[in-house]
């Protein structure tokens, strides 16, 4: 592509802009010489992805923006943000009440985080339709997991912080749930809390987890998350490897020969190393990228502007007539505590299943080994894992039935 | 030379490390005071009808010492013809929310996942995994007074 000073330019434009334009382009010149910045951007934007799809890959961009966007936003909560079990309601209430601005950021944070949750699953329903974890990519897809259940922490620490009601008994019972751990349940419970009961300490742990343990942990993983991407090429979807299996030798090998970077992807299973049908990442997927990106930033504002966050009343512990109900996100595991009652029961619910099925999550792409991505031909993955879904939206169901008596 | 480089690395961590676990599990050993604190004049609280009273119990952690609001039900039972006083926790056994005497039910009813306890604090439904807890208590005269120590099953 032409670089910006090879563009066609009316004399006169030139002309104008030569006393500014003279000293950018030096100083330009100067840097790249010394820092790279022309090869690196070449880098990252010239390469091939597949071509059919390529709408369902600007989820993975989307979640990369809107975890920008939660970081960002939380940067400046803190601006006003007191982790204080006295003055952290305070410090939101006045946000609400006095500074318009902050309480959109707030509802930026509250629905940046919403849309996340979403987008990821997607973004792993979208993966796992496609069959992308197989061969070379299995440790990409176990990458992702982990990421996903850090976001799961960073929504549920979040959702302590602001001291409500709401905060006050979510931060109770994710902190109770931990003393069901065998053996050392209760220490574990003291650690997090600060001692045996909810007190000062607890908000400041999880404050502290929350804005800086997980994203410590979160963002490496992003990044080595786009470093295998990028090692790898991008999958796709099963669309663009339509006829592989069958294909003449003959075919297979020259697409091999005339890959273009970063494939062939290996150590892939013949004929998934290059997609049949490939495109330009720039600008081409960038533009569909930035389409989708600017289309869920433009909800999450709206959102935030309109709808806001939600503040309830402060904590009070001695509540006698306040209903809790868990974030949306945490419904599910919620009703497994209904399902799994008394003693021996609640581990089962609490750590048997969530754990069991988080296990099955990490370890999909050794349990689905054949080279077929075609999501049909492989029911032996897709209808256990149908169940699973309609497991995890029946049980918020119940529990939405239970908590809200619809 | 290696083998040192290790050695040192070792140090390193150790010496980051240790004081940060340390700190990390001190929770565990700190010595905490639980006061006696001032309920009410319990003398007109009928038998068989649970009362709550809102006790601002000092929560010893940290640096700060803040009072915090918790529920105390006041029940007198007639066992046989004698009556006796117990305090319940309102704290469900099974996650910890706050439970309340529901007057149509006659029991206590939590809001979270449906847990049932008769009028002594007996599990008798839902998830709870042991009776409602009970503050230690003294009377000075009908004066009730509690201090933040549970009791009962695994309290």
């Amino acid at each position: 592509m032409a670089s910006p000073s090879q563009l066609p330019r009316s004399p006169l434009v030139a002309k104008l802009t030569r006393p500014v334009a003279r000293p950018l382009a030096v100083t330009y010149r100067w840097v790249d010489e010394r820092l790279g910045v022309s090869d690196l951007t070449h880098q990252l934007l010239y390469e091939a992805v597949p071509r059919r799809g390529a709408w369902a890959y600007s989820l993975g961009s989307a979640t990369l923006i809107i975890i920008v966007l939660q970081i960002v936003t939380g940067m400046f909560l803190l601006w006003t943000y007191v982790p204080s079990t006295t003055e952290a309601w305070g410090s939101l209430n006045y946000i609400e009440h006095h500074d318009e601005f902050a309480a959109i950021v707030r509802g930026m944070h509250l629905w940046g985080a919403y849309v996340l949750l979403i987008i990821i699953g997607l973004h792993m329903i979208r993966t796992f339709v496609s069959g992308s974890y197989k061969k070379p990519r299995e440790l990409n897809w176990i990458v992702g997991v982990v990421l996903f259940l850090l976001v799961l922490g960073l929504g549920i620490t979040g959702a302590m912080l602001p001291w409500d009601q709401a905060a006050y008994w979510t931060a109770t019972v994710v902190t109770h749930v931990v003393d069901y751990i065998p053996l050392f349940g209760n220490w574990i419970q003291q650690i997090l809390r600060g001692g045996p009961q909810m007190g000062p300490e607890t908000l400041t742990r999880f404050f502290a987890i929350h804005i800086w343990l997980l994203p410590a942990l979160l963002v490496p993983l992003v990044l080595l998350h786009l470093v295998l991407l990028r090692r790898h090429g991008e999958h796709g979807s099963w669309v663009n490897y339509e006829g592989v299996q069958t294909e003449p030798e003959s075919v297979r090998a020259e697409r091999m020969a005339t890959a273009e970077y970063p494939y062939p992807a290996l150590p892939s299973d013949p004929g998934y190393a290059v997609p049949v049908d490939i495109d330009d990442f720039f600008p081409s997927q960038v533009f569909k990228d930035a389409l989708v990106s600017f289309g869920l930033v433009l909800l999450i504002f709206v959102m935030a502007v309109v709808v806001g966050a939600p503040l309830e009343r402060a904590a009070n512990p001695a509540a006698l007539n306040y209903v809790p109900t868990p974030e949306w996100f945490f419904l599910p595991l919620d009703q497994l505590l209904v399902q799994f009652p008394q003693a021996w029961m609640i581990p089962v619910g609490v750590f048997v299943l969530p754990g069991i099925g988080t296990t099955l999550l990490i370890l999909v792409p050794f349990l689905d080994r054949s080279p077929e991505r075609e999501p049909w031909r492989r029911p032996e993955v897709m209808v256990p894992a149908l169940f699973a879904a309609l497991f995890l939206v029946f049980e918020a169901l119940l529990a939405v039935n239970r908590l809200f008596n619809l | 030379m290696i083998v040192s480089i290790n050695g040192i690395g070792a140090g390193i961590a150790l010496m980051i490390g240790a004081p940060i676990v340390g700190s990390v599990l001190s929770p565990l050993f700190a010595k905490r005071k639980t006061p006696w604190v001032l309920v009410a004049d319990v003398a007109q609280v009928a038998v068989g009808v649970p009362t709550a009273y809102v006790v601002n119990l000092p929560i010893d952690e940290g640096w700060s010492v803040p009072p915090v609001p918790r529920t105390v039900y006041v029940v007198k039972l007639n066992l046989n013809g004698t009556v006796q006083m117990i305090t319940l926790s309102n704290v469900c056994t099974h996650m910890q929310c706050d439970v309340h005497w529901d007057i149509n039910l006659e029991q206590f009813l939590c809001p979270c996942h449906g847990g049932l306890y008769s009028i002594d604090g007996t599990n008798i439904g839902g998830p709870p995994p042991w009776p409602l807890f009970r503050y230690q208590h003294k009377l000075v005269g009908n004066t009730l007074y509690v201090r933040n120590v549970l009791t009962g099953i695994g309290a």
